[in-house]
């Protein structure tokens, strides 16, 4: 009866195209099919007795916790204007190089998406703020808008950022059940942490390749990107509010990236420090009222709300999924591919970046991840190079047209002059980089394993 | 008929302010949590000290954060949705989805979750049971009936959704006007 459990994967993403949220979709699907099953005698009832249970799992994960503390720190250092200090100063600090104004977005998007790791609002606020500036400096609306979606989607791979810690926690218990299933009853774990760090190197790297293309474009084609001469400040003003706007934000990620790094925090702990100082940051620039706590809280509750609704709706579809037998199906599927592990990964990244279409990271993450993570795991893959292939991955299909979310975050916010196909243009160079540093990774798997080898010493 | 759909909109209303209530209600213990964890931060690398149920709170505010408000997130229309053809809808066509929606994935859900939990929530009731810590919370069967509370809000604010745009279809009352997308919108994907 296995068929069934695909037929439901099929029901629920024709159903989600409604547009009925996606956790209620997840769930009321899998127990429609449950019924169906049940009824028909090829599902097990006893599947389902289990979810109470699931339930307070979810209820009592600690590692989750870090996610309502992470959100918080992000709502209030976006909630507080820092991106629009830190974006004035860096176009002055760096405005009079040529191509400096799109470095200087590309580094503050980078910023900004560490600390918040929220893709929308960072391309939201990046959009919002820098792309006027860009087209009134002559930009080309292309490159801008490339620019800026590129930075923005940079929040899901840079640590701290929320979808690491989520696709942390799913990992780490694939891991477990790969080596049980492998009969090893005293398995290894991969931390949240683990991923973080393993992150770090991927992330600079396209960042790195990012600015290099920027450059390369401001050298080549110098009049899609003007250089800026009506900033003038004096010299060593500029310094000070350089130190002075930009010290506080990369402190902060600094410091609860180095408290997980260091192995002094766990990531629950640094979270709850960031976003102790994000609210003296708000406070500190007069940006904390009341009524303004009370929208960080709020948003915080629901973005929370959000997350682990679909994470409930995830488990229901998951149980049911296993009890058709999907779960062994797809194990017979991914292992009898031609090129063994290469084979079963090339699919299953295929996979995961056509969902990325219609899916975002977190609900792929945990309806994807728990079938085909044990699974590739189980074939000797490494956890950390895993997720953050995933990561880097997912990051590119959101920035592929014409469904790439990245996109239509920037279409919301952007003036008319830019046309879609600018941002579709826009963002080719840089879907090509993603896939260099994907086949960069594939390739030397180091680049993501060895930092967490040395910082943990495994 | 008038009176019918007067009594239905005070019962939507009456489901809603509950559901409002109750988010903005647990919305503070986000900030609970915030000053809890780095009191425990604090107390522990500082001070050498601490205590499980001090942790054991933050886990119990994280819970009751996502499960109690998840009825005033669905109020508040901020769940993710796949909007690539919802957002091109007209407001009747919306609010067909949400009426089928709403009566054959949310209820169904809903109602067997409530179902499903309410004997291991008994349970736990029957045999008074505490934390697996020693020095933890000794009222787990508290934590665990956030579960049912849960699943009985999510129904109610089902049932206010599914008048609403029954309301909307009826042509009795407008629809709301979709919010545009705007910074940190929750649902906004992470």
């Amino acid at each position: 009866m296995e068929y069934l459990a695909f037929i439901m994967f099929g029901a629920v993403f024709v159903l989600l195209l409604a547009g009925y949220p996606v956790a209620l979709t997840l769930s009321g699907t899998a127990l429609g099919f449950a019924l169906l099953g049940s009824s028909t005698g090829s599902f097990d009832n006893a599947f389902l007795q289990a979810l109470p249970n699931r339930l307070f799992g979810i209820m009592t994960n600690e590692t989750l916790v870090a996610v309502p503390l992470f959100v918080f720190m992000g709502v209030m250092l976006e909630r507080s204007r820092v991106a629009e200090n830190l974006l004035d100063t860096m176009t002055a600090l760096f405005g009079r190089l040529r191509g400096g104004l799109g470095i200087s977005v590309m580094l503050v998007g980078m910023l900004l998406a560490a600390s918040t790791g929220i893709v929308g609002a960072t391309v939201v606020t990046m959009g919002l703020l820098s792309l006027p500036v860009m087209l009134k400096r002559g930009y080309d609306p292309a490159i801008a808008s490339g620019t800026i979606c590129a930075s923005g989607t940079l929040g899901q791979i840079i640590p701290p950022s929320i979808v690491l810690v989520l696709l942390g926690d799913v990992l780490s218990s694939a891991y477990q059940q790969a080596q049980l299933d492998a009969g090893n009853f005293a398995p290894e774990t991969v931390s949240v942490g683990d991923l973080f760090v393993g992150a770090l190197l991927p992330g600079f790297l396209l960042v790195a390749m990012y600015i290099a293309y920027l450059i390369g474009m401001a050298m080549i084609k110098p009049a899609l990107m003007p250089v800026t001469t009506d900033i003038h400040v004096t010299s060593d003003g500029l310094w000070l509010r350089v130190i002075k706007v930009l010290l506080p934000p990369l402190a902060l990620i600094v410091a609860v990236l180095g408290s997980i790094i260091m192995g002094i925090a766990t990531p629950t702990e640094a979270a709850s420090v960031g976003a102790m100082g994000a609210m003296l940051l708000a406070m500190a620039q007069k940006q904390l009222s009341l009524a303004r706590l009370k929208d960080v809280m709020r948003t915080t509750t629901q973005v929370t709300s959000m997350v682990f609704l679909i994470l409930i709706g995830a488990s229901v579809f998951s149980l049911v999924f296993r009890g058709f037998g999907g779960d062994d199906a797809v194990r017979e599927i991914l292992t009898s591919l031609p090129g063994g592990v290469f084979g079963a990964m090339i699919v299953v990244m295929l996979l995961m970046f056509l969902l990325g279409f219609v899916l975002d990271f977190i609900e792929i993450t945990f309806v994807v991840v728990p079938i085909v993570g044990p699974i590739l795991l189980g074939m000797g893959m490494d956890p950390v190079w895993l997720g953050i292939m995933i990561a880097i991955n997912l990051q590119t299909s959101f920035l592929t047209p014409p469904f790439g979310f990245a996109l239509f975050y920037l279409r919301g916010v952007a003036p008319a002059q830019v046309s879609t196909m600018h941002i579709y243009k826009g963002v080719m160079p840089f879907i090509v980089i993603q896939l260099l540093a994907l086949a960069a990774i594939a390739y030397w798997p180091g680049l993501a394993t060895w930092l967490p080898g040395i910082v943990y010493g495994n | 008929m008038r009176l019918l759909e007067f009594w239905l909109h005070r019962l939507s209303s009456g489901i809603d302010l509950i559901c409002e209530m109750t988010g903005r209600a647990v919305a503070w213990l986000t900030l609970g949590m915030v000053l809890t964890t780095f009191t425990v931060v604090v107390l522990r690398y500082g001070f050498n000290t601490g205590w499980i149920a001090m942790q054991e709170a933050v886990l119990w505010m994280h819970a009751s954060v996502f499960l109690l408000a998840a009825a005033y997130t669905l109020k508040h229309d901020a769940h993710v949705r796949v909007d690539i053809f919802y957002s091109h809808f007209t407001p009747g066509r919306r609010a067909l989805v949400d009426l089928l929606g709403g009566l054959l994935l949310l209820l169904p859900s809903y109602v067997f979750i409530f179902y499903i939990s309410w004997d291991y929530v008994w349970v736990s009731w029957e045999i008074a049971e505490g934390s697996r810590e020693t020095g933890g919370i000794p009222a787990i069967y508290l934590l665990k009936s956030t579960i049912l509370l849960m699943a009985g809000l999510m129904i109610l604010q089902g049932i206010s959704r599914i008048l609403h745009n029954l309301m909307v279809l009826t042509g009795i009352e407008q629809a709301e006007a979709p919010a545009p997308p705007r910074p940190g919108t929750p649902g906004a994907e992470l």
